[in-house]
């Protein structure tokens, strides 16, 4: 039986017959529907109540507290603090250059990339595969990997250097946010690649053609064609590179160690040390906590910026 | 045949029943992990729980056959299942500070000198009424160095036992030196000057180490103190922790007799470049000798007495095995204590893998005293310090220690001024104990 089945029925029984006397407890049919609507989301209220919401009140809980255990109430004293705190605020700044390159540049070369691969090249399904496999690495693997390749007297890019005359590096140590921002770009820009690619792919010839017939240069074709209606890609993409680069962690615990000085502490690193080295896990969740509020606002204002942005043709 | 379609209500039901049921089980499964005693769960196994399964945590590197076979006897004989989970140090930490916070315990650890830190907040359990029965009878303490007492007790009583005792000594190439006539280094002095004759064709007389605690070697030698607990003052004297930091930036940019240590966590960088003969010298400690061996058996290896500037010193090293306050079986972990310390099994692990032992009957014996290497550490213990121990009770040595790497990395990596990186750290460490 349908919906519309049982409405008909429910109208049936209103004209036949007088009113019956309506039970009390008997809900509207338009909110019997919103019921079995609520009642089909339950499950996927209930896992992201435990698991996402449920942690984030605890965690606000935890950092209005300090101690060990985080036992002690301190109200808003932990919140304070990190306004005040200069290696939070040098963390914070550092993770903030640490985003920005990561996105601008998974942006630049994942569309550099797709512009490639989307052309009738030779071997070019090996090519985008192989551009992928950084990203379906694991980024312990990947930072392991880098650590050696860049060690300044044992690692194998020092060695090609000096074998070709160049002068060698000590990368980690004379450009280490540079260096990890770059290591994550080649983790992550087969990710963007393949994203942008679909996104091309989904663009109708016709407008190119009719482009062609009006006389327009490739670049002319690029700016006011491609870019334009890569919008929405570009949106999502800027959304999640801002979101993982603000959340970074694995590059500066596998790679740097935070170092030399404070000089790649990201953020998420540094609250983790709050946590797990001064075991202060008050102010690491107040730190937490104020890192998700940065990463919605961003998410927000991005979102606003780039649906305005958003073409039709 | 027709399927008969499930009415409104039927799936409203199902629905309603799902949701409640994944709700139930969800919650039913996140407040069981933090129920040791119960005998279902997966979670009991996988950490302490009393269901017949005895959890350890241990280092990764220190998991030698000679404690395997301790264990499995141990676990034959009382019929148990033991969960020998093994980690680095820092992600034993993070998971150790995530049980006590959770409740949910191991049964033993193996420690990298936390027992006096978490016997101040409670996680650790006094040992001291199961030393008070079995101590005479296992040697404890007068069989342990003396040195190794003080590190794991704290406000009188006993809270951890050392398991290994290390130091970090000079080790070097000995076909290097014997090609250039030189004798090992006893001073700063000379080893400046060694360093400088070794340096050349891809070689660097030293490798200093990015693991900020290898330069408490030079601290100590010039007669710096981490903390004072009667002054209440950090690094003193300053002047001589000034110098000691300098002396090593001066290594790495001024006289160019060492690399530029690459930051990160691993500290086995100096261990590659001395076993890839990179590298004619470094400061290390026993945790090396089986690397070495394996990765370049041809090497000969010298190890050295400490160096001395005021004074002969060594940062001293190790590892205790305490319980868990909460742990589930803490008669059963003494037990385990007591053989994994018993002096045959400390032989066992020396011989397996050149770990060095606390027992003063360790360190007298004829395996030691004949052993070319071995002997040099067991001369070394008098003189090594564990240089930490008075900052530990402060309870803010975890984030000094973070400050204090900031402060080496800035001054040894990044060439800063020793005299203005210190200024900086003391500032912020002061902050810090004042708090």
């Amino acid at each position: 039986m349908s919906y519309s089945d049982l409405r008909d029925a429910d109208a049936a029984v209103t004209d036949d017959s007088p009113p019956p006397a309506r039970p009390r407890w008997r809900l509207s049919m338009s909110r019997r529907y919103a019921l079995t609507a609520y009642l089909f989301l339950l499950p996927a209220f209930a896992f992201f109540g435990l698991m996402f919401y449920g942690p984030i009140i605890n965690i606000f809980g935890n950092s209005l507290r300090t101690g060990p255990q985080a036992d002690t109430f301190t109200g808003l004293d932990n919140y304070i603090q990190a306004f005040q705190d200069q290696a939070v605020q040098n963390s914070f700044i550092i993770t903030l250059i640490f985003g920005a390159g990561t996105t601008i540049g998974a942006i630049v070369i994942g569309l550099g990339l797709a512009l490639l691969v989307d052309q009738p090249l030779r071997g070019r399904v090996v090519f985008r595969a192989a551009l992928l496999v950084p990203y379906l690495t694991s980024v312990a693997i990947v930072g392991l990997l880098w650590r050696n390749i860049l060690d300044p007297q044992l690692g194998i890019l020092n060695r090609v250097l000096d074998s070709l005359g160049l002068p060698t590096q000590a990368w980690l140590n004379t450009h280490p946010l540079a260096t990890i921002i770059g290591v994550t770009l080649w983790m992550n820009v087969g990710y963007t690649m393949v994203l942008f690619l679909a996104g091309l792919q989904g663009i109708p010839e016709v407008y190119y053609e009719a482009a062609i017939i009006d006389g327009a240069s490739p670049r002319q074709r690029f700016w006011r064609i491609t870019l334009p209606l890569l919008a929405p890609t570009t949106l999502f993409v800027s959304v999640m590179m801002v979101i993982t680069g603000l959340q970074a962690f694995a590059q500066a615990y596998i790679i740097t160690g935070g170092g030399p000085g404070n000089s790649t502490d990201l953020f998420v690193f540094h609250l983790f040390n709050v946590a797990f080295t001064a075991r202060d896990f008050g102010y690491a969740s107040a730190l937490s906590f104020l890192l998700l509020i940065v990463i919605v606002a961003f998410t927000m204002v991005q979102l606003r910026i780039g649906r305005r942005g958003e073409v039709q043709y | 045949m027709a399927t008969q379609q499930p009415t409104r209500r039927q799936l409203l039901r199902w629905t309603g029943a799902g949701a409640l049921a994944g709700v139930a089980g969800s919650f039913a499964t996140s407040c069981g992990a933090g129920a040791p005693d119960d005998e279902t769960t997966a979670d009991a196994a996988d950490s302490g729980g009393d269901d017949g399964t005895f959890t350890i945590y241990w280092n990764a590197g220190h998991a030698y056959e000679a404690y395997e076979e301790v264990i499995k006897e141990f676990e034959e004989e009382h019929g148990l299942t033991v969960n020998f989970q093994k980690y680095q140090w820092d992600d034993m930490r993070t998971r150790l500070l995530s049980d006590f916070a959770a409740g949910n315990v191991p049964d033993l650890v193996e420690d990298a000198g936390w027992a006096q830190e978490f016997a101040i907040s409670g996680d650790a359990l006094s040992l001291q009424p199961y030393i008070d029965e079995d101590g005479a009878e296992m040697g404890f303490p007068d069989d342990w160095q003396p040195t190794t007492i003080d590190r794991n007790s704290y406000e009188g009583e006993v809270y951890g036992i050392q398991l290994h005792l290390t130091c970090v000594l000079p080790f070097y190439n000995k076909a290097m030196f014997d090609a250039a006539g030189l004798e090992p280094p006893e001073t700063w002095d000379d080893l400046l000057e060694v360093a400088k004759e070794l340096t050349g064709d891809d070689v660097h007389g030293i490798a200093l180490n990015q693991d900020a605690s290898y330069a408490w070697s030079w601290m100590l030698q010039n007669g710096v103190r981490y903390y004072d607990p009667e002054t209440e003052e950090l690094m003193t004297p300053r002047d001589a922790a000034v110098e000691a930091l300098q002396f090593q930036a001066d290594l790495v940019h001024k006289h160019k007799v060492a690399p530029v240590p690459t930051p990160g966590t691993d500290y086995s960088g100096p261990q590659k470049l001395l076993s890839a003969e990179r590298a004619a010298m470094i400061l290390s400690g026993p945790w090396d000798l089986l690397p070495i061996r394996e990765t370049s058996p041809d090497l000969e290896l010298g190890i050295a007495p400490a160096l001395r500037r005021e004074k002969q010193a060594a940062v001293q090293a190790g590892t205790s095995v305490f319980i868990p306050a909460q742990a589930s079986h803490p008669d059963l972990a003494w037990d385990l204590i007591k053989r994994l310390t018993a002096l045959d099994v400390e032989e066992q692990a020396t011989d397996e893998a050149g770990m060095l032992m606390p027992r003063v009957s360790w360190a007298e014996s004829s395996a030691v005293q004949d052993n070319d290497q071995y002997s040099v550490f067991a001369k070394a213990f008098p003189y090594a310090v564990d240089y930490k121990e008075d900052l530990r009770l402060t309870g803010k040595s975890g984030e000094i220690d973070e400050l204090f790497d900031t402060l080496y990395q800035d001054v040894v990596m990044n060439n800063t001024p020793a005299d203005d990186a210190l200024d900086a750290f003391l500032s912020e460490a002061e902050q810090v104990l004042a708090d």
